[in-house]
């Protein structure tokens, strides 16, 4: 694309300039970096020296920029870089940063907003309230679309496995919405409350809220919505609208569930296969109760048969083709890990009380558990089903519990907190010993053990090392092998060719080597975890669905980048800790039933955990925007996009930063909140202002006395700023007036070095505040201290009374912040850098004569940019800027037309 | 009448309007009207959102006049006019009823009445919209030539500036030579740059563009024509040139202030004005000197003639060049002492650099009371200056120097012909007007007509140049189109009920009327070339009047001295003013609160609406 002229920024300066050169026929791009034009203008109240209200009068700026027949504007867009051309233009790349949301589609009608369940300081109104992570700027902001902010993917969401929106559910329950943070969860796996249970929770390790006091139970809280769903009755689904296609699912553990689910979901007829009594796999013959009940397992499994998915259980398949054959369209296969591992010692087999620890589990959960009152028990294996077989045995009343295994401690398999709680109930753990042999007549009698001296090799391989020399064994008349376990090859030996050890399917796409077949979870990975299971089963579905009906299996957007947990905690100055929520563990020892161990979440504790959320991705992926949005605006698949131009002149009005107000800690803003910065006073005064009054933040009361501080940030080396910024005065003497109309009983003092009423009728303004009752001091304040009762003490020097040092009470403070320089701009010039003065603002190398003419030919630089301007000033540089910019064009265009000639 | 399909608008403005008139109750009181047909009201009815709403509703709801009661029509008749345009409305189907100035902000002690206000308000201007009809705008093209007044720093940049946008030229100059104040000054803050120096380079700029032509001796002594093609006459060594151009630039610059002889000791030897101080350092080299003697004490009284009850403006450069000065004076008089004695220091931006070099430099700044300004004495052949300094505890203190120095501000200049050829306007401080001063710092309220530099307002020498440039821009923008639109809001004759009495010719201040022969159309969107823009032709033993669309106004004189009601002014014909008088004076007297029953003229009862209207958009 080629345009006369880029301008870059469009607060007055940059609308001005883009305004002009467009009426005098120029083709112009405007590059603004926030989500709407009109700069700092259109947020302030009003404007000195005339009192003109200044949305009026910046709305028709905005609004004949955005509509100018010469204009374009590109919004939340920056320039990332330029280049100079040959004939004096430049090339512009320019990031355009997405809003999530289609501004084709948007009609402006903030019903995103108000779903939202995510609230963040309102930057366009001095950060004094909150707005939504899907937020519309400001009423008159243009363009007038929802945008979505997003810093990246939330750590708890980006580390879970299944692909769960953890952010999304946690924000759902402070907002109250369980029912939807339940569907939330539902849009990847039926399993919620399976996972509320029995997931390893890698999101809540990387909880940035971990590195304060501790992170937000994620888990608990799914765990949370879940028995809340139950306990109403299960949320009635929507039996979705019936395709013609049917898919087989062979297994139901939580892959196949999950597969099963998510095709049903998308209108699929569904059929699950399973060989054992009852569904589950895994979740329901393997975990114990005490840690999964068998009700929860059924209440997940329930939310398949709700929605139309059949279950035939003591069903096993073993021929594809067959099931094919039934009409069939695909075929999943979610077998699991099924397939016991072997301890490979003598007697393992015919040695009586020699059981496997898959079998063991099983029949505990099918009620056909063997009695072990009295039994020494030894179990076999350091992962976490050894944990479970042996906290079972505990509660099987076995006398002894022994838990052997070839790691140590630190580097078992299982997680450090089971091995914790299972010593904590009894078991005894013998680590760093392989198993030697069996003892025994007919029933076992001992387990002979042999030091182990390292289990991996320095390849980090599974190959164990021996000590001969090391014996011991444990006395014990019942062994439960638990050592590990592995896919069903034999059953479907089409799937797992060249004797793999696992079902062969593409990671990507789940697709087997026999057309129509595809095989997801452990049966392809082998053992894992139920999280891992989850998402590996939710992206074969999305696969099967595409394959089903006929798309190109396209692996699905990456999510954002995950968000940098340190970026997140120094959004704020300071953390106040929150009690961390009780843990809730019933443990003791000699446990004699499979009651649950955990305590549940209290809605109360729920939703106050949930509050201490950081909102680290700012938005939380919650999707209540999506469901909210009438026009189907709003996609989350959207990305960033570059856009390169061609453009004869550049018009740099990028303006000016505020001084941040915190770095004159005596003056206390960011610790008193009643300290406000004059851009605060500014919002609490206009027609939009957040709470129809002026009050003070701390307590909401309306103040009666009111000190303003000059010159906080300018005229003062100590913070590197010796010079005036010029517009202070005059916007604290507007302010003045305003608050007298606002509050007719307030007290209005300034406290300041110089009144600079420098411009035509800002004397006469400075009169006629004086003339409404504004005190002014002379003397510059000391500092600011705050009272119990949240008012302020100033100290300063009263130069009009002899120079005492003074202390004076006030209610409110406002800090009339000075400017900064914003030269970020500077540095994107590929050939020569935009010279800036020592101050930092782009240097004017010609203001005599030249006033807005850069050290490089063809740019030029419109209002604060290079220096401090009011809004007439801004406008007179943008006006000077333009005609050069113009002169420069029209001499470029001049020079063509003589080599065209030529 | 035929009826008509408008919507209506009503606006909160955010709270300027709703704290004090409740907009629901307008929006129910009108709904009901005969011809409305979408009422709503809005937070902001300018923002783009209800641009766009009110964009659909026209299309939508086929929307044949619109009714927007918001603010003054100044500030945004042209938004909604344009937005009207988009959405394939003609813009003189708009009407905007001014609820704000006219109404909340005059009636805050009353919130009811002014309701009610706002509801007669509102009902006038749909009553005045039901008799609308579209309008073209006359296209002309512009003559692409400018006049730019003044020869000083500022106008030979505007001039060069526009020469640079391919438009032709003509800087007339009232004095002998170019460059203005600048041209005869020194080193000037900030930079330091030689003011004749920067004047010698513009000089060479203008002499490489052939399209500058300079008149120095000359003056601007009439104007008329319409906009975009004005007819000038500058008188150059008594001869009258005749010029057309499309636009006139002014940059006439200031004057100094001239203290009055005792005005601080003004009169006495070594009492002297910044003016001078900077004319004697100028125009000398080495040591400052006074009476044959090295200056080795100044005082500097600022303020002189500036923020007081005669000059109530600040000059704004003054301290800037005082301070800038004294650190001159430091390097030509090392050891020198000097004294500030001020009220503020306005040395603003950047400036404060050299505020603080002069300090670190020795000089001593003194901060007097308003109320209590420092006295000037000689005794005993000495220089005495008294002030009661603030920032020493009000202690007075008495500065025996060789030299005080007035620093005398800004004023404006003198010049009547000028102001009565263009028509200028003149604001309190004697300094020309523009039509804004916050977002059309350049533009007056006169057609075709631009101001810049210091004829507007006290500025440094960067700041007037580049409100020059602005100028420049401004005048581009209009220029470089080629055509101009005229509004076609004007008065037209109606020949068959004309008489022929000539009166309306008389009433017209613009000379847009003539008696004619034939008659003429008014208006409706033709191209006129500049030939024929001007004036109507008076056709000789012509009988009836006819209006030059291009030259009318639309100010209306004509019309009501016009015996046979033969003149109506478009957009405000006798029929809608009528009408909207009707609907005024369709007052309703007393309901308290925003529902009940009224009664309205004749004893009628109205019902206004108790329930807020459905299409409620916020």
């Amino acid at each position: 694309m080629r345009y006369d002229a880029l301008v870059v920024g469009s607060g007055i300066g940059g609308m001005e300039s883009a305004l002009q050169l467009g009426e005098m026929g120029y083709k112009v791009l405007v590059v603004e970096k926030g989500p709407s034009i009109g700069g700092k203008m259109i947020l302030l109240s009003k404007v000195f020296p005339t009192l003109d209200c200044a949305s009026c009068i910046s709305t028709p700026k905005m609004g004949a920029t955005a509509h100018h027949r010469n204009v374009t504007v590109l919004t939340g867009a920056e320039v990332a870089g330029l280049a100079r051309e040959a004939d004096g233009g430049f090339h512009a790349k320019v990031h355009v940063a997405t809003r999530f949301v289609d501004p084709e589609r948007c009609t402006g009608c903030h019903q995103c907003e108000v779903a939202c369940t995510v609230s963040v300081p309102d930057q366009f109104n001095g950060e004094l309230v909150a707005r939504h992570a899907a937020y519309i700027p400001f009423p008159q902001a243009v363009p007038q679309k929802a945008l979505i902010e997003r810093a990246g993917t939330s750590p708890c969401t980006f580390a879970c496995p299944a692909g769960i929106k953890a952010h999304g559910y946690v924000s759902l329950v402070r907002a109250g919405l369980y029912g939807e943070a339940f569907d939330l969860v539902a849009e990847t796996t039926p399993l919620v409350g399976t996972l509320g249970r029995a997931c390893y929770a890698p999101c809540e390790s990387q909880c940035t809220r971990g590195a304060l006091e501790g992170p937000v139970p994620l888990r608990r809280i799914k765990r949370f919505v879940a028995d809340r769903s139950r306990a109403a009755g299960g949320r009635p689904a929507a039996p979705p609208e019936r395709n013609a296609k049917a898919v087989a699912v062979v297994g139901s553990g939580p892959a196949g569930l999950t597969v099963a689910w998510l095709l049903a979901r998308r209108g699929y007829g569904v059929k699950m296969f399973e060989a054992a009594p009852c569904p589950g796999g895994a979740l329901r013959m393997g975990i114990p109760s005490y840690r999964l009940p068998v009700e929860v397992v059924e209440a997940d499994v329930a939310n398949l048969t709700a929605i139309g998915v059949e279950i035939e259980c003591n069903a096993r398949v073993d021929d594809l083709a067959q099931l094919q054959g039934q009409g069939f369209d695909a075929v999943v296969v979610a077998t699991g890990a099924p397939v016991a591992a072997r301890l490979g010692v003598e007697g393992e087999d015919t040695l009586e009380g020699v059981i496997g620890a898959l079998d063991f589990l099983a029949d505990i959960k099918l009620g056909r558990a063997t009695e072990l009152s009295g039994r020494v028990v030894a179990v076999v294996g350091g992962g976490n089903v050894a944990i479970d077989a042996a906290r079972s045995a505990l509660r099987l009343g076995a006398a002894e519990v022994h838990l052997v295994c070839l790691e140590g401690r630190d580097e078992m398999p299982a997680h450090e907190f089971e091995v914790a709680e299972a010593c904590a109930e009894g078991v005894q753990l013998h680590d760093r010993w392989g198993v030697a042999g069996l003892e025994g007549g007919s029933r076992v009698e001992a387990l002979e053990l042999k030091t182990c001296l390292s289990v991996f090799d320095p390849d980090g391989r599974f190959n164990p090392r021996f000590d001969v020399g090391g014996h011991d064994e444990v006395v014990c008349d019942t062994v439960i092998v638990a050592i590990g376990a592995r896919p069903d090859t034999a059953t479907f030996p089409s799937l797992a060719p060249g004797g793999a050890r696992a079902l062969v399917a593409d990671s990507a796409t789940a697709k087997t080597p026999v057309r129509g077949v595809f095989a997801v979870g452990d049966a392809v990975s082998g053992p894992s975890t139920i999280a891992k299971a989850v998402g590996a089963a939710a992206r074969a579905a999305a696969m099967v669905d595409d394959w089903l009906q006929g798309r190109r299996l396209e692996a699905p957007v990456a999510p954002l980048a995950v968000v940098e947990r340190a970026d997140v905690l120094s959004r704020q100055a300071g953390y106040a800790q929150r009690p961390p929520v009780a843990a809730g563990l019933r443990l003791g020892p000699a446990p004699s039933n499979f009651a649950e161990l955990e305590a549940p979440l209290s809605e109360e504790e729920a939703r106050s955990a949930a509050g201490a959320c950081l909102d680290c991705g700012v938005c939380s992926e919650c999707h209540e925007c999506l469901a909210a949005c009438p026009a189907d605006a709003i996609d989350f698949a959207m990305r960033d996009s570059d856009v390169e131009v061609d453009v004869g002149t550049v018009v740099v009005s990028t303006g000016y930063h505020l001084f941040p107000a915190e770095l004159k800690p005596q003056y206390g803003y960011g610790r008193y909140k009643n300290v406000v910065t004059g851009e605060q006073m500014e919002r609490l005064l206009a027609p939009t202002r957040p709470f129809n009054t002026v009050l003070r933040p701390g307590d909401g009361r309306v103040p009666e006395r009111v000190a303003y501080v000059m010159c906080t940030g300018s005229r003062d080396e100590t913070v590197g700023n010796p010079l005036c910024s010029k517009f202070c005065c005059m916007y604290s003497l507007k302010q003045n007036q305003l608050i007298m109309g606002a509050l007719p009983l307030a007290d209005v003092t300034v406290h300041y070095i110089d009144i600079r009423a420098a411009g035509k009728g800002y004397d006469e303004f400075f009169e006629q505040a004086k003339a409404m009752g504004t005190n002014f001091v002379k003397g510059r304040v000391a500092r600011v201290s705050e009272l119990a009762n949240g008012n302020l003490v100033l100290r300063y020097e009263d130069i009009d009374n002899a120079g005492r040092i003074v202390e004076a009470e006030y209610d409110m403070v406002v800090l009339a912040v000075g400017v900064q320089p914003n030269a970020d701009f500077a540095r994107l010039f590929e050939h020569g850098e935009l010279a800036l003065t020592d101050h930092g603002y782009i240097e004017e190398v010609d203001e005599d004569l030249s006033p807005g003419a850069t050290s490089l030919a063809g740019v030029f630089v419109a209002g604060a940019a290079s220096g401090p301007r009011d809004i007439p000033e801004s406008i007179l540089h943008a006006g000077a800027a333009v005609a050069q910019a113009a002169a420069y064009l029209e001499s470029a265009g001049a020079r063509r037309a003589a080599e065209v000639g030529a | 009448m035929t009826s008509r399909r408008i919507g209506v608008y009503i606006c909160h403005c955010g709270g300027n309007i709703s704290d004090y008139v409740d907009v629901p109750a307008v929006v129910g009181a009108v709904r009901d009207e005969p011809d409305v047909v979408v009422v709503r009201d809005a937070m902001f009815t300018c923002s783009d959102l209800t641009q766009q709403e009110i964009f659909s509703d026209i299309v939508e709801h086929r929307l044949d006049g619109l009714v927007v009661a918001s603010c003054s029509p100044k500030l945004h008749t042209f938004t909604f006019r344009e937005m009207a345009r988009r959405a394939g409305l003609n813009p003189y189907e708009y009407t905007q009823v001014n609820i704000r100035e006219q109404c909340s902000w005059a009636h805050t002690d009353d919130p009811q009445g002014a309701t009610r206000k706002a509801i007669s308000l509102v009902r006038a201007g749909i009553a005045g919209t039901r008799g609308t009809r579209p309008l073209e705008p006359t296209v002309v093209e512009t003559t692409q030539r400018v006049l730019v007044v003044g020869g000083g720093l500022t106008g030979m940049r505007a001039a060069i500036g526009l020469a640079d946008l391919g438009l032709a030229v003509v800087l007339v100059e009232k004095t002998a030579t170019l460059g203005g104040r600048v041209g005869g000054m020194g080193p000037m803050f900030p930079h330091g740059r030689v003011g004749a120096d920067l004047v010698a380079r513009l000089r060479d700029d203008i002499g490489r563009r052939p399209a500058v032509t300079v008149l120095t001796g000359a003056e601007l002594v009439a104007k008329s024509g319409t906009y975009g093609n004005y007819h000038v006459v500058v008188a150059v060594g008594g001869e009258r040139r005749e010029l057309a151009v499309g636009q006139v630039v002014v940059a006439t610059g200031f004057a100094d202030y001239e203290p009055h002889i005792g005005e601080l000791g003004y009169g006495m030897p070594g009492v002297l004005t910044l003016p001078e101080l900077v004319s004697r350092l100028d125009s000398s080299h080495g040591p400052l000197l006074h009476d044959g003697r090295r200056v080795g004490s100044i005082a500097y009284l600022y303020c002189v003639g500036s923020r007081n009850e005669e000059h109530s403006h600040c000059s704004k450069y003054c301290c800037s060049a005082t301070v800038h000065t004294a650190l001159r004076i430091t390097e030509r008089n090392p050891g020198a002492r000097q004294y500030h004695v001020y009220r503020d220091m306005r040395t603003y931006g950047r400036n404060e650099e050299m505020l603080t070099q002069s300090r670190r430099r020795g000089s001593l700044y003194l901060k007097f009371a308003d109320d209590d300004p420092p006295e000037v004495a000689r005794e005993h052949g000495r220089l005495e200056v008294t002030v009661r300094d603030l920032l020493s505890a009000g202690e007075e203190i008495r500065l025996p120097v060789d030299l005080v120095v007035l620093v005398t501000g800004m004023v404006a200049r003198q010049n009547r012909e000028l102001v009565d050829v263009l028509k200028l306007p003149v604001g309190r401080d004697g300094f020309f007007n523009e039509i804004h001063p916050k977002l059309r710092p350049v533009e007056t309220v006169v057609d075709g007509v631009t101001i810049c530099g210091t004829c507007q307002g006290p500025k440094t020498s960067a700041e007037s140049v580049a409100s020059g440039l602005a100028a420049v821009t401004h005048v581009g923008a209009m220029l470089k189109r080629g055509v101009a639109e005229l509004d076609p809001q004007v008065a037209s004759v109606n020949p068959e009920a004309c008489n022929g009495c000539a009166v309306c010719v008389e009433a017209c201040p613009f000379g847009a009327i003539s008696m004619v022969g034939a008659p003429r159309p008014a208006g409706g969107g033709h191209r006129v070339t500049p030939a024929e823009a001007g004036s109507g032709e008076a056709s000789p033993g012509g009988l009836v009047a006819a209006v030059a669309a291009t030259g009318c106004k639309g100010c209306g004189a004509c019309a009501p001295v016009c015996p046979t009601g033969a003149i109506d002014l478009a957009g405000y014909t006798d029929a809608q003013v009528t009408a909207i008088i009707d609907a005024l004076a369709m007052d309703l007297p007393g309901p308290e609160g925003r529902t009940g029953d009224v009664v309205g003229p004749g004893g009628a009862r109205l019902r206004v609406a108790a329930e807020a209207p459905a299409e409620v958009v916020r």
